[in-house]
């Protein structure tokens, strides 16, 4: 950091306002916060680390915001880190991202290992082992069988199933049951 | 991985259905035939006493209706009775346990896999998992783990809830060290609610098992016990099904606690009696039981009932059903009753009780076609027709009562007196109020007899005395307890009727929404709940006493619980109350007494998780944030995802949601613009279905600038600053 802050103007940090360092420094703080390094000198480091890179882009890019510079170069040297430790082939960051990530947390990153995160290799051989074996298990191998529901016989109760069906039987059985209360109520009341 | 292998030609061995030698048809038969005897004969007694009193004050139609509604009601509790009189006569002279049937403690469970299975649907997902650690670590003592799997078997349709699943369950096999040992799944589509979800279990992976256990949100089971389980089918290779009988546990309101001692103290007797005459043709009721996989996966997938609903369609309450399918193909279903160690939780409130009987309700009442299916045993029938009853009952009683207050304004009406005359029998020399005071008597005998029974089962055994807080204590509390029960009968009452009539004409019940205060339900939802139950009481109470003031006497009862249902509510749903009783020695339990480790366990660790507040409900779309800003739950999400790609039914039912398709982008962008406000609850699971956006959404959500973000985005990402 030191380099690129050497010729700036009081206030000023690679050309920026100090504020917009901040900004940006909060938000890579935020992510690594995320990842659960709770460690403050490892968490200031890798967040001082992340914005040498983009000062480095600063003057180049002057229309970009300082945190969106740096949020960028966070994501690519944690990819880049990703790749080297899992010695993944090439493909998609969004992919590498999320194998990385479970590698993580599956290898116990947050509670053994933050001293290894991001750090150039070699890294310890029982670290790097549990990050490329790092497969999360949901379930066992699938033994795909196929249940299939035997029929019911209800015999003649089902054809009662199907008497609602009929066109205006709902209406008919309410009118039926109408008269029958009248014929109770006349029955009761004229004994 | 440390799966428990599958256990190669055992399934195949076990498809043929077995001999029944053990259960010699004309002795259960006997059985059968003795125990209904029983409820008969004391049934056309007392019929027969209320015949000829309708006969003395004069014979009418209305007569005739009270007396049929009389007899069936009363053949109901002379079952109950019979159930606690059997069960009572058999404790005490001398123990015919199931279990004792054979020496199975030696069994080797070696050759056995058995997988315990919790299907969810929007639980409380701290409670599921920390049962779920309690059975874990109870089963890890006993040496054996190694024979176990564990699969949580999500049907969540809560967004939120799902990812709060997937996170704690990570959280809980990072804990225990068992990835590979718990497994979680959630399915595409909740096809077939709990039955489904079991069948899409079994579909996937129910090969690799010999047996499998079903256990619910709120279960726990010692590991002993599971352990037995599985030795007791290995022993009995004809048994299918081993039901337990769960313990009430872990209740802290007034109302809970009453339920969950009425449990514990009276249903000893009962299950004896219960299993008299059921034997190994007894009733599966959808937790806490071992199933035999393969006979179940063949003959246990239920068909669509024929017509609409309420009867037809998908079953609902299956477990009655998949056990009647059971022995209809030649398998037994024992109730394991003298098993300790298996738990459950129960409603804490009158409130959620009725709302879990709606549920319960529809489903039996579905029962009413099953019951006639052919092929079915004579004692699943009775099974079924139990269950439907003991909802129909409600209705039936509640006509009962209206048409015995008919005749009492039909002769206040009229005018005319009642001119009794000498009854029928010879040698019953009393009045007609006597007469009427007698039958009175004999329901009372008939409701309480099993009460007493189970008090004086509870005298014989010391040790049981002490674990219920002692004679004294456990009497004073079954007085208390029959007190309440006889003023929340009639709302009982109430509310089946509702329900059945809500299920007859496929109308759904509206309730509340929840409304606790900081000690139990709160007075507004009470009231809102009971408005119409105490108007009921107040207004049938005032008909009454209006009418005929001794008669007002005889409803006071079931009118008085009617017009205190509020405070009745409200007070019992009371944790400070039911503390209060704990601590005055009235419904003690022996899970209180001397709680077994699980549930010290457990309780230990929900206060903590309490006083972390780890069991609030979560802001809206909390899961979601997670899902897209957490690394490790995004990483945890997208990867379960993943694996669902190697089940083709699963990658059906994906691609007919739309995941992968171009347009969950679209979504997305609008989520990430928006913020989830924007979104329907379905357009939230398409993208948290989608293994494709969600990564790229976890790095466009950190990535973009603030400003193209929505201001929700940005409250979210301030959370992970410190």
């Amino acid at each position: 950091m030191s380099a690129t802050a050497r010729h700036d103007a009081p206030g000023m940090l690679a050309g920026r306002p100090l504020e917009e360092w901040n900004a940006a420094y909060s938000k890579v703080e935020s992510y690594f916060h995320a990842l659960r390094v709770r460690n403050k000198v490892l968490l200031g480091q890798l967040v001082a680390r992340v914005l040498e890179r983009a000062m480095q882009r600063s003057a180049r890019e002057p229309a970009r915001s300082a945190t969106e510079l740096a949020v960028e170069e966070m994501d690519r040297l944690v990819n880049e880190w990703f790749a080297q430790v899992l010695q993944a082939p090439p493909a998609g960051a969004d992919m590498l991202s999320t194998r990385g990530r479970l590698a993580l947390l599956l290898a116990d990153m947050p509670g053994q290992w933050q001293d290894q995160f991001l750090r150039p290799g070699p890294w310890p051989e029982e670290f790097a082992l549990k990050m490329r074996e790092a497969y999360l298990l949901a379930g066992p191998d699938f033994q795909l069988a196929k249940m299939t529901p035997r029929p019911l016989d209800l015999g003649a109760i089902a054809t009662l199933t199907q008497l609602s069906r009929l066109p205006y039987f709902k209406m008919a059985a309410s009118w039926a049951l109408f008269g029958l209360l009248l014929v109770l109520l006349f029955y009761l009341t004229h004994r | 991985m440390r799966t428990a292998p599958p256990i190669a030609g055992s399934a195949a061995a076990q498809d043929e259905p077995p001999e029944m030698a053990q259960m010699p048809r004309l002795r259960r038969g006997w059985r059968v035939f003795i125990f209904y005897s029983s409820a008969v004969l004391l049934t056309g007694l007392a019929a027969w006493l209320f015949a000829d009193l309708i006969w003395r004050t004069g014979w009418s139609l209305s007569g005739a209706v009270l007396l049929g509604l009389f007899t069936v009601l009363f053949l109901l509790i002379a079952v109950g009775c019979m159930n606690g009189v059997f069960g009572f006569v058999l404790r005490l002279t001398g123990d015919r346990r199931i279990t004792r049937l054979k020496d199975y403690r030696g069994q080797s469970i070696q050759g056995a896999s058995t997988a315990l299975v919790f299907p969810i649907h929007n639980e409380q997902v701290p409670r599921v998992c920390e049962g779920l650690r309690a059975t874990y670590q109870s089963l890890q003592k006993t040496g054996l783990l190694d024979r176990f799997d564990f699969y949580i078997l999500s049907d969540s349709s809560d967004p939120d809830k799902w990812v709060e699943e997937e996170r704690r369950w990570s959280d809980l096999v990072g804990d225990l060290d068992a990835l590979g040992r718990i497994y979680y799944r959630r399915r595409v589509v909740n096809e077939g609610k709990k039955s489904g979800n079991i069948r899409d279990f079994l579909s996937t992976w129910g090969r690799r098992y010999r047996y499998f256990i079903v256990l619910d949100a709120d279960s726990v089971m010692r590991g002993e016990t599971l352990v037995d389980l599985v030795r007791l089918m290995e022993a009995h290779p004809q048994v299918g099904l081993i039901q337990t009988v769960p313990a009430l546990v872990n209740a802290v309101s007034l109302f809970g606690r009453m339920q969950q001692f009425a449990n514990r103290l009276y249903a000893p007797v009962f299950i004896t009696g219960l299993n008299f005459w059921a034997q190994g043709f007894g009733n599966y009721w959808g937790h806490n039981a071992i199933i035999r996989t393969e006979p179940f996966m063949q003959h246990c997938d239920l068909p669509q009932l024929p017509g609409v609903k309420p009867f037809g369609g998908q079953i609902l309450s299956h477990d009655f059903v998949e056990a009647a399918l059971l022995l209809r193909a030649s398998w037994q279903v024992w109730l394991a009753y003298d098993l300790e160690g298996s738990y459950e939780e129960a409603p804490q409130t009158m409130i959620e009780n009725a709302r879990r009987d709606r549920r319960w309700c529809q489903g039996n009442m579905q029962h009413g076609m099953v019951v006639w299916a052919r092929g079915l045993r004579g004692v699943s029938r009775l099974h079924l027709a139990l269950g439907i009853l003991g909802y129909l009952a409600s209705p039936l009683w509640l006509f009962f009562l209206l048409t015995f207050n008919w005749m009492l304004w039909y002769e206040a009406h009229t005018g005319l007196s009642i001119i009794t005359v000498r009854p029928l029998t010879p040698f019953l020399k009393v009045s007609a109020k006597q007469h009427a005071l007698l039958i009175f008597v004999l329901c009372m005998v008939m409701l309480f007899l099993p009460k007493v029974l189970a008090l004086a089962d509870l005298a014989r055994d010391r040790e049981r005395r002490r674990a219920f807080g002692g004679m004294l204590h456990a009497t004073l509390g079954a007085v208390a307890e029959t007190a309440f029960s006889t003023l929340h009968a009639p709302l009982q009452m109430l509310w089946h009727s509702k329900f059945v009539a809500a299920s007859l004409f496929s109308v759904g019940v509206h309730w509340g929404p929840q409304k606790r205060s900081a000690d139990g339900i709160a007075w507004s939802q009470a009231l809102g709940e009971h408005w119409a139950h105490t108007a009921i009481g107040v207004i049938w109470g005032a008909a009454i006493w209006r009418l005929d003031h001794p008669a007002f006497w005889w409803f006071a009862p079931v009118v008085l619980g009617m017009v205190l249902s509020i405070p009745l509510s409200v007070w019992t749903s009371r944790a400070s109350l039911g503390e209060k009783a704990r601590r005055l020695g009235l419904f003690v339990t022996p899970e209180e007494t001397a709680p077994p480790p699980e549930l010290a366990g457990l309780r230990a660790r929900m206060a903590g998780l309490e006083k972390a507040g780890e069991t609030r409900s979560l802001p809206p779309d909390a899961g979601l944030a997670d899902a897209v800003l957490d690394p490790y739950v995004n990483a945890i999400h997208v990867s379960l995802l993943r694996e669902k790609r190697q089940n083709p039914a699963y990658v059906q039912a994906l691609a007919e949601l739309r995941a992968g398709r171009p347009e969950v982008r679209t979504l997305c962008e609008k989520l990430l613009a928006h913020g989830p406000g924007e979104l329907q609850r379905d357009e939230k699971l398409v993208i948290l279905n989608d293994a494709e956006v969600l990564p790229w959404l976890h790095r466009q959500a950190w990535l973009r600038p603030s400003g193209t973000l929505a201001p929700w985005w940005q409250e979210q990402i301030r959370k992970y600053a410190r």
